[in-house]
């Protein structure tokens, strides 16, 4: 179960902005296609709710074969259910919802696991092709690669709430607040709130450490 | 990291709206900037795998009106208690569609089942878009396999003119 590990590439020119985005009204247009047999209305879908759905599973903090495995089931699933689905516009939140779901079913069977003989469940999140190679060619880049590589260690030792709110939030394009909803179980009138209030923590950290 | 100068952040106008909390006095204009640097380096450090976004475009293949689909209605692995101490303890699986059950074992020993009412079926476990083991089950219903899958899984069943597909699970 821990082997297959697909291997991730190519990080210098990943999008991280709106390329491929799927605008939220658009997505029950999209579903509606994808029924009827519109490939790339499906692969609009996948482009621009896939992220979402890496994050769900990376706030989670499953390791990587789990997460790749837990990503991959969402999607099957979708897939199955794409013409049953009642409110092809919520899409982003089935999704999301899909993927907490299975995430706290790998939890569980790590905790069952834990009693016997499963020391690495809590697999970190791989340093294995970390991209900062990539990152690493001028000094310039260097420079950016050493401040965002430090802004991403003080996330991940924010809170385990505040980290977990966060991953989904920065899932790009950025989700909506009813996926983020979905995504975690929280209300949608507190995630406005938590965001502020995680986002003024992460900062007081790199303040903390003369980051900024 | 500088929460300051930039305006033209997405997030600026819903931050002046939601910043009210706590304190009441944080510039929501920094942490917007902050969250879009935290997705930017999300992007870079914590990307999804383009072969992840490859598995699931490929995964339209799955897409499949005329099949009707067995929604898992018992998993051990929410609804039973743990057995404390056992190593390997089976993950049961009971689907439904209509008057179609299916009961499942998955361990380290394989899979096996059986469909009820009983009946001769051609069984497909599918592994993905692509990947697929044919089985057979018995007159009582009763089928297996030696290996059991790994990763997502669901079975296909075929049984007179009629398809149905268990929902997609991760054993």
């Amino acid at each position: 179960m821990r082997t297959g590990v697909v291997p991730s590439a190519a990080y210098h020119d990943v999008p991280y902005t709106r390329g491929g985005t799927v605008e939220h009204r658009e997505v029950g247009v999209l579903v509606r296609s994808a029924v009827d047999g519109d490939a790339a209305a499906w692969k609009a879908i996948v482009e621009g709710l896939g992220p979402l759905v890496w994050s769900v599973v990376r706030a989670h903090r499953l390791s990587d074969a789990d997460a790749h495995e837990v990503y991959q089931t969402v999607w099957f699933r979708f897939a199955q259910h794409l013409g049953r689905i009642r409110e092809p516009e919520k899409a982003g939140s089935w999704l999301a919802s899909t993927a907490r779901h299975e995430c706290l079913k790998v939890h569980r069977n790590a905790r069952r696991l834990m009693l016997t003989d499963d020391p690495n469940l809590l697999d970190r999140v791989s340093e294995d092709g970390t991209p900062e190679q990539s990152l690493l060619d001028a000094e310039e880049a260097a420079a950016r690669s050493e401040s965002v590589r430090r802004l991403w260690q003080e996330f991940e030792e924010l809170g385990e709430r505040c980290r977990q709110l966060l991953r989904v939030l920065i899932a790009s394009p950025p989700p909506s607040y009813q996926e983020v909803s979905a995504a975690l179980d929280i209300a949608v009138g507190s995630i406005g709130p938590l965001r502020q209030r995680c986002l003024r923590r992460l900062r007081a950290r790199l303040e903390a450490r003369g980051a900024t | 990291m500088n929460d300051r100068n930039a305006m033209d952040d997405v997030h600026a106008v819903d931050d002046a709206t939601d910043a009210t909390d706590d304190a009441g006095r944080d510039d929501g204009v920094g942490t917007g900037l902050l969250e879009e640097e935290l997705r930017q380096a999300a992007a870079v450090l914590d990307p999804l795998p383009p072969a992840l976004l490859q598995v699931a475009v490929d995964a339209y293949a799955l897409h499949d009106l005329d099949a009707r689909v067995a929604e898992l209605t018992f998993d051990s692995l929410v609804d039973a208690l743990p057995v404390r101490g056992a190593t390997d303890v089976p993950r049961m699986l009971t689907f439904s569609a209509g008057e179609v059950t299916l009961d499942v074992e998955v361990s380290a020993q394989g899979l096996m089942g059986q469909v009820l009412p009983p009946r001769p079926v051609r069984i497909e476990v599918l592994g993905g878009p692509r990947a697929s083991v044919a089985l057979t089950a018995d007159d009582m219903g009763r089928f297996s396999a030696g290996t059991a899958p790994a990763g997502p899984f669901a079975l296909r069943l075929r049984t007179g003119d009629e398809v149905v597909t268990t929902e997609w699970l991760r054993a």
